[in-house]
């Protein structure tokens, strides 16, 4: 492997080699081009297939007020026009050589994949740093997306109750913070954007300086690296702004938002201000998350959906954002049960894990359940190019999905107990009541027939 | 790596696709048979029975197999339709013995006490009321009735039928379907041969041998006529829509032809309805259509979901569509495009052993043609023009088309209507009935 590595920056300048990662069976490496692009190659040849993923340091953390969405709308004018093809003809060219594409955006970032037969690798390398630096955007096509995105958002959040919600417990837990707004953006915002307000968060954000590429799958490191800086290697870079935003302060009384929605029973999501994903009490309190609602042998489902039969799809997690983010704990309630027995179970809950060690047992069981979670997501090459890229956008370690491993196995009873005193704190808690329009409006009618 | 086949010395057929890629086994345990049995008042019973097997077996309860599960770094699912049933595992592969122990008493000595019995149909009651939630779901079970009527394939499960279930139809249902020469098992990852052989004996050592059992579904039939099914629900600001008729079988000769033209229709990011409705529009996020394949003759679909305004238009779009695709065909570009892309992108069909495995399964549950899967990338190459196009001409028939979708009737009922040439019926069915 050594000597592969010399070679590839004895041939190739402006190319720099970084060094190798072990990750998985692998070895990453990584490379970094003059004008800032960084590469990160992982082969694996257990399928004649390559995962070309783009990471993009840019989400809607980086929007302002009145032009939230515009980092999601990218991820749906990405596929349009460039200056050499023709909008439509992006997605044509990929799936005429048998390519699934796709791309997300969430808080922190953006990314764009493709997943090819590994002989079409060149196709993925042209066509990403084509639209990298010479997308156009104009109308018709910026208007129609923006009609995409309306829909988008009908369909994840107006007319879904969860995803209602999930905007609403953000918006109330966060002032000034960018989590504030929803990265899918509000809709106002969404049917105002001009081609303007896109060109320039174009010319700002999308840049080789801004960007990971990581390439997984049955290549040659050499070769890859070849076709990488022949295509971005004439990119220019950009001068990425310092951010500019503010955190909020301190929570210090509970929040609650009562929300009346179309649905068959009352729904409670809570939200306590958590750390940030490279914090190190993200990993105690992501077992202890895991001890609380993975699975249905954890302590919140046996108790809620189990025992007491007054919940039903009871989920939690915690964020995995670069600032820190929220513990989430979900919870529907059987029918004729009520969001407030739902939230009194659950404070028992919560209590118990500030109060109490978690057990050897409970313990043993969240490692290894997350441990399955890990190595489930690395059964393709795009599982794994999903997780190099994740961490390596976010932390900057493209292992650090094994380095969270191990951190996992190193964790205590303690150190959950610790993390669940400083964290579950009732005063900086948000709380959304979801409550069945059908029910408000039969209180209301009592309350009136009462007076 | 080629699927290998391990079969017990009873005869229970066993497959085997092993990577030593990540340090991980998935094992599958399918019977030949599935809900189609259900008896129609009890609709659910497959579901019920393969789900209570993990609530309880001889040396543990529901609780002891969930946490040993869990120590065991495995998960574990049901999988139901009407031609099988499936449990399937995942784990790390350190602790296979353990979990295959574990999983040979689920299979061979389930409990299914009483108790457990009764709160599982409380807990799928409780899921069924939330289903009212989900209007893609909401349409889904609307559009099997309109599409199959009576027929096995048009039935859904309902609080009703869930309520009439009993423990001794459970028991029945275990007893019938569980047997060495009804279940197939398949392992994927990191074992080898011999240990797979050790293991599956394991597996089935508890269970009787038996016979296979025959599948009680008949070939569906063709409704005929354009049939709005409206499902009403308040305050929509979004439509679900499904056009939907019968489609393709495995066995039928034009078979290939018929997948190949569909995916020009509605089956790849470029497709008819994705570039007129998505991309030129901009009236919905997804835009597809598709020939789902099972033991029998299954649907063709095609799914749009529009804003509230959009939905008329919409629909009078994909008739349109549709009409032409049925009359016209699709052009030799189309083809020599889609096939490009069905072929190469084949990869991904069997980029993962379990992907592989499962393909060995559905030949063996499914009565597929033996060669379904290893000769589909020949077969899509081998599609030609004229016989596609007979092919959607006999197949698709625009004029036959159940319309159903979710949506608040009050705001546009009557343009949906008025959207839909020769509409023969329309039935307005409340959500919270459906």
């Amino acid at each position: 492997m050594a000597t592969q590595k010399k070679i590839v920056q004895a041939q190739l300048d402006g190319v720099t080699f970084d060094g190798t990662v072990p990750f998985s069976n692998g070895l990453i490496e990584r490379y970094t081009l003059q004008n800032g692009l960084s590469v990160i190659v992982l082969v694996d040849k257990s399928a004649p297939t390559v995962s070309y993923f783009t990471w993009y340091r840019v989400g809607s953390r980086h929007e302002k007020p009145g032009k939230t969405g515009l980092a999601h709308l990218f991820e749906h004018l990405m596929f349009n026009e460039t200056e050499s093809l023709k909008a439509g003809e992006f997605d044509r060219k990929l799936e005429e050589n048998g390519a699934e594409t796709n791309a997300a955006t969430w808080v922190d970032w953006t990314y764009y994949y493709e997943s090819l037969p590994s002989d079409r690798l060149g196709l993925a390398v042209q066509m990403e740093s084509d639209r990298m630096a010479h997308l156009v955007l104009r109308d018709p096509q910026v208007t129609s997306e923006k009609e995409v995105v309306a829909n988008e958002r009908r369909f994840r959040v107006d007319d879904d109750v969860e995803g209602a919600a999930s905007e609403i417990l953000y918006k109330a837990a966060f002032d000034k913070h960018p989590y504030h707004w929803p990265t899918i953006g509000w809709m106002e915002d969404i049917n105002n954007f001009s081609p303007d307000d896109c060109a320039a968060f174009y010319k700002t954000f999308y840049a080789p300086n801004n960007a990971t590429v990581i390439v997984v799958g049955d290549v040659k490191t050499k070769d890859v690296i070849a076709k990488i800086a022949d295509a971005y290697g004439k990119l220019a870079a950009a001068r990425i702004p310092a951010e500019d935003y503010q955190h909020d302060p301190p929570q210090q009384a509970e929040r609650r938002v009562v929300l009346m929605k179309q649905t068959p029973t009352p729904k409670l999501i809570i939200g306590y201000h958590g750390p940030a994903l490279g914090d190190a009490e993200h990993v105690p309190l992501s077992l202890l998350v895991e001890i609380m609602f993975g699975g249905r042998a954890s302590r919140v489902h046996r108790s809620l959906a189990i025992d007491l039969e007054i919940a039903t799809d009871l989920r939690g997690w915690v964020s995995t954002f670069r600032d820190p983010g929220l513990i989430e704990m979900y919870g529907t309630a059987r029918e004729g049960k009520t969001a407030e027995e739902i939230l009194s179970a659950l404070d028992e809950q919560i209590s118990k894990a500030r109060d109490e060690l978690v057990t050897d047992d409970e313990l043993a069981r969240a490692k290894a359940r997350l441990e399955l979670s890990l190595l489930r997501s690395l059964e393709t090459a795009a599982g794994k190019a999903e997780q190099i890229g994740f961490y390596a956008t976010v932390l900057g370690d493209p292992a650090g999905a094994f380095a969270r491993l191990e951190a996992y196995r190193r964790a205590t009873a303690s150190d959950l107990r610790i993390a669940a005193r400083r964290y579950f704190v009732d005063n900086a808690r948000t709380i959304v009541v979801v409550t069945p329009e059908l029910e408000a409006e039969e209180e209301k009618a009592e309350e009136s027939a009462a007076q | 790596m080629t699927t290998q086949r391990l079969d017990t010395k009873d005869g229970t057929v066993v497959f085997l696709e092993e990577s030593h890629a990540l340090p991980l086994v998935t094992i599958t345990i399918a019977t030949r048979s599935g809900a189609a049995h259900d008896p129609p008042e009890k609709t659910g019973l497959a579901r019920v029975s393969t789900r209570l097997l993990m609530r309880g077996c001889e040396g543990a309860d529901a609780r002891k197999i969930e946490e040993t599960l869990d120590g065991l770094g495995a998960e574990a699912a049901e999988e139901v339709s009407h031609a099988s049933v499936a449990l399937g595992a995942q784990g790390i592969v350190r602790n296979v013995d353990a979990l295959v122990d574990l999983l040979s008493r689920i299979l061979g000595a389930p409990l299914f006490a009483e108790a457990e019995v009764a709160r599982l149909v409380r807990e799928m009651d409780a899921d069924l009321l939330e289903v009212r939630d989900d209007d893609r779901s909401l349409a889904e079970r609307a559009l099997r009735k309109a599409i199959f009527g009576d027929h096995i394939f048009g039935r859904v499960t309902t609080r009703a039928s869930l309520a009439k279930i009993t423990r001794e139809d459970v028991r029945g249902f275990h007893a019938k379907h569980f047997n060495k020469k009804n279940i197939v098992v398949a392992f994927a990852g990191d074992v080898t041969p011999d240990q797979s052989r050790a293991l599956a004996e394991k597996l089935v050592s508890r269970l009787p041998t038996g016979e296979a059992i025959a599948d009680p579904t008949p070939e569906p039939i063709e409704k005929t006529g354009r049939r709005l099914v409206f499902v009403d629900k308040p305050e929509r600001t979004q439509t679900q829509i499904f056009l939907g008729a019968l489609g393709t079988s495995a066995k039928d000769d034009d078979h290939f032809s018929l997948l190949a033209a569909d995916a020009i229709l509605g089956g790849s990011f470029t497709s008819r309805l994705m570039r007129e409705v998505r991309s030129k529009r901009g009236w919905s996020y997804g835009a597809s259509s598709r020939l789902d394949v099972a033991r029998r003759r299954h649907w063709f679909l095609a799914h749009t979901f529009p804003a509230a305004a959009d939905a008329a238009p919409c629909i009078a779009l994909e008739l349109d569509l549709i009409e032409n695709y049925a009359a016209k065909g699709i052009s030799a570009r189309e083809l020599s495009f889609i096939k490009k892309f069905l072929v190469r992108s084949y990869a991904f069909e069997i980029d993962t052993a379990s992907k592989r495995v499962h393909q060995a399964l559905d030949i063996e549950i499914m009565d597929w043609p033996a060669d379904y899967h290893s000769g589909y990338v020949a077969k899509i190459k081998a599609v030609e023009l004229g016989a596609a196009n007979v092919a959607v001409k006999a197949r698709i028939h625009p004029e036959n088309l159940a319309i159903v979708m979710v949506g608040t009737a009050a705001q546009i009922l009557d343009k949906v209507k008025a959207a839909i040439p020769n509409l023969a019926s329309t039935d307005v069915i409340p959500f919270d009935t459906v």
